[in-house]
């Protein structure tokens, strides 16, 4: 394993210093474009087909969580935090309490730490399924009719929504966590259930890598396509599936373990490449990891309470005078890390000041340095493998 | 052509169809066939913006699968009859959407899914958030649901087909009842089917729409004065991190804070900390305190900011290290941008929502707000509803 080496561009490149004579045009991508990803826009300088400068536009999804969470109390968070990464809410929901159970220095329990990470592991799943299927689309109807791999994705994530469904009664933004532990607990027959929908999952993984990993038409498009430099990545603070692909083995989960990560073993999947192809390759790697670990907890989850702190019957109940801290964990697309400034609100029962990390964020801040040299039509393959989701860069 | 009370109305052709034999029955069968066939195809343009838009997604994909309903999902307003708004619109975003909604052919009809298109939902009393999209689209029906199940969106589907069939017949279709959630707290801007609107709001609303050419140039950037160093091998971590830290001025370590770190002497010690093997920059959080005074108006603590960085070792067994730096208002801190790359974007955010001047930073533009947003939002003394015109 070695760290990935590319040649680092610069991304304040100025125009006026490119060949003096040439011809560039200015092309608008998104806000409103299908293969985006939510809301974004780029500003793309192009010579012919070929990206000079990349600019990003950023915001068009700033709904200012951090400052409605100023406003609210520790207990009213959790569901509104749900709502940045919506593509695996269950993430959000976790490293927000985990940062309050830091500041309060409480332990959550066994029983309710197990299902945490069942939880987490099946949202991994369900969120990775969901980006190869977009994927999938962004590449065009060229691997075998991009639709199809569109379709299998869903109806497969479908059985995992399925299982949140019938633990938490909704299908996404469960609101299931809360400060110290869980809110519902598992019904008696929810770890069959879990058990035929993985085997389900299972069976038709050789099926998703048969129409991509195996296709040469998604081998040529992903192939050296965006290579991202392994010490660039890091400076940018980009993490999970990204940054493993360009060759750093670094797995929060494996690294500084939480939840039930330091019972069972991790094995952290990575890649050499640093290009599209490997980050496909990592995630889908990534599918069989977790699909392993939830299989392995599903049967040990060790009876006890569910939550470690005392019932909540106020929304003003939790009051945290001063502290601060950072808290962070692995969410689908890497660290999702929680700055919470204690101490603020009336009597102390809402944060000061709340930043959320998101890792999307930081892995879009990739774009100005791999796109240019590329063509127009691997700008939407580079953006589809970081896969960004707008609701957490922008907040 | 006379529209009565009852809102039904007869046009003066069809007096004379009445009067050929056996005319007014085949116009009639042709104008079912026509209805049949509009109700029946449905294109959607999906204004999917966020979360909302993922379920909008399940509903056209394998279990639910809205096309069987005729409802083809299309990239593009010109080839579309619905617009759905899925997701929160935001001022940023809404000149963009109002556009769009002006590029669809008529005609149109407007399904607004989910509570953050109907009313804005939580974040409706915040900055950035359109309080509810019919404050600038005419809405047909409303689909409540935080989100929506596909089911949900297939009832609004089969409610607004219901509604297109009755127009087509020339009956008045009632007015969709809003959820009685939104009812209760009314933004401050008039809903469009409101009889009091300004009229001066819609024209500044379109010409703000008109604005948006969607290839206005950003700002171009200016040259950066360092450019990154190639970073040099990574060292390993020798343990004293406190004799570090002294070294840099900290002079005590909080228990429940990072220690702060005299400003002068901050991007020096993230240059050292990179060497020791921290070469992850983490994350950049700027925090604004307001100055306090006394009761007679007198600063007793001057108004200042808080900038925490944190950096990390990768691999197993990784370390994190935080520090803070504090400073009084009009100053600035030493960016990190010749440092970690990822400075850029991170301190860039943070000039954006707060405030905090960088210096050296290649790029110091706003970021997530509009680049004409007036004010720093996440600062203290910045109202959280601080209203943008037109848009909320
Ligand atoms: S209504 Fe709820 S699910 Fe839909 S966009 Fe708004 S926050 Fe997301």
């Amino acid at each position: 394993m070695s760290v990935v080496k590319a040649k680092r561009q610069n991304p304040h490149f100025r125009l006026d210093l490119y060949e003096p004579e040439a011809d560039l045009m200015v092309l608008n991508f998104g806000p409103q474009h299908p293969s985006t990803h939510g809301v974004f826009r780029m500003q793309l300088h192009l010579d012919g087909e070929k990206i000079v400068k990349a600019v990003p536009d950023l915001g068009y999804l700033h709904r200012g969580v951090e400052k409605l969470c100023e406003r609210l109390t520790y207990v009213q968070i959790t569901p509104i935090v749900d709502k940045n990464d919506y593509v695996s809410p269950m993430h959000n929901e976790q490293a927000i309490n985990m940062a309050f159970e830091k500041l309060l220095g409480i332990e959550v329990p066994r029983r309710a730490r197990y299902l945490r990470t069942i939880f987490a592991e099946l949202q991994r799943m369900a969120s990775h399924l969901l980006w190869l299927g977009t994927f999938a689309l962004d590449l065009g109807g060229a691997i075998g009719g991009g639709a199809s791999v569109f379709l299998h994705c869903f109806r497969e994530r479908e059985l995992i929504l399925d299982l949140f469904e019938e633990v938490t009664g909704a299908r996404f933004h469960y609101n299931t966590h809360t400060i110290g532990g869980n809110r519902h607990d598992i019904t008696p027959g929810w770890a069959q259930s879990v058990k035929s929908a993985l085997a389900v999952i299972e069976s038709r993984i050789p099926e998703y890598e048969s129409i991509t990993l195996s296709n040469g038409i998604f081998f040529e498009r992903t192939k050296g396509i965006g290579v991202l430099d392994g010490e660039l990545a890091l400076e940018l603070g980009i993490t999970g599936p990204i940054l493993r692909a360009s060759g750093v083995d670094h797995d929060l989960r494996r690294d500084a373990p939480y939840h039930a990560y330091d019972e069972i073993e991790v094995k952290v999947a990575s890649a050499e490449g640093g290009d599209c192809w490997a980050r496909s390759v990592v995630r889908l790697a990534e599918l069989r990891e977790s699909l392993r670990i939830v299989r392995a907890l599903v049967d040990a989850v060790p009876e006890g309470p569910i939550c470690g702190y005392k019932p909540i019957k106020l929304v003003g109940q939790v009051k945290i005078p001063s502290g601060q801290v950072y808290s962070a964990m692995e969410s689908s697309r890497g660290e999702l890390g929680t700055y919470v400034i204690a101490g603020g609100g009336e009597g102390n029962v809402s944060p000061y000041r709340l930043k959320i990390r998101p890792p999307s964020f930081h892995a879009l801040s990739a774009l100005p340095y791999l796109l240019p040299g590329h063509m127009v039509a691997d700008a939407v393959v580079i953006l589809g493998s970081l896969d960004p989701i707008m609701g957490e860069v922008d907040r | 052509m006379a529209i009565e009370d009852n809102r039904s109305f007869t046009h003066p052709l069809y007096d004379f169809m009445l009067t050929v034999p056996g005319l007014s029955l085949a116009t009639g069968r042709v104008d079912q066939l026509l209805t049949w066939g509009l109700t029946n195809s449905l294109w959607i343009f999906p204004m999917a913006t966020s979360c909302c838009g993922i379920e909008f997604m399940a509903t056209a994909a394998s279990r639910v699968d809205i096309d069987r309903m005729g409802s083809i999902v299309r990239g593009t307003p010109r080839q579309a009859d619905v617009m759905v708004v899925a997701g929160t619109i935001t001022v940023k975003m809404a000149p963009r959407v109002k556009k769009l909604w002006d590029l669809m052919p008529e005609p149109k009809w407007c399904l607004a899914m989910g509570s953050c298109a109907i009313s804005g939902d939580f974040y409706r009393d915040l900055y950035p958030t359109v309080p509810g999209i019919d404050t600038f689209l005419p809405v047909d029906v409303y689909v409540p649901g935080c989100p929506p199940n596909p089911e949900a969106l297939m009832a609004g589907m089969l409610r607004l087909q219901e509604k297109v069939r009755l127009q087509r017949e020339g009956k008045w279709a009632p007015k969709e009842s809003r959820p009685e959630t939104a009812k209760m707290i009314m933004p401050a801007l008039r809903r469009i089917n409101d009889p009091a609107r300004d009229p001066s709001v819609d024209k500044a609303q379109l010409d703000s729409a008109m604005k948006v050419a969607g290839s206005e140039p950003l700002e171009e950037a200016p040259t950066p004065e360092r450019m990154p160093p190639r970073s040099a091998e990574p060292v390993p971590i020798d343990g004293d991190l406190q004799a570090l830290l002294t070294a840099h001025g900290v002079t005590e370590i909080p228990r429940d804070a990072p220690p702060l770190v005299p400003v002068a002497r901050h991007r020096d010690l993230a240059e050292q900390l990179k060497k020791r093997g921290f070469r992850q920059l983490v994350t950049v959080v700027a925090t604004h305190y307001p100055d306090k005074r006394d009761k007679a108006g007198l600063i007793l603590t001057p108004e200042y900011y808080e900038v925490a960085y944190a950096l990390r070792t990768v691999g197993r067994g990784s370390q994190l290290v935080m520090w803070r730096v504090r400073f009084e208002v009009p100053d600035g801190i030493d960016s990190l941008y010749g440092v970690f790359a990822g400075a850029d974007w991170q301190e860039r955010e943070q000039f954006d929502l707060i405030g905090v001047r960088f210096a050296g930073h290649p790029d110091l533009r706003r970021i997530l707000l509009p680049h004409d947003y007036a004010g720093f939002p996440l600062r203290r003394d910045h109202a959280s509803d601080a209203p943008c015109a037109p848009w909320r």
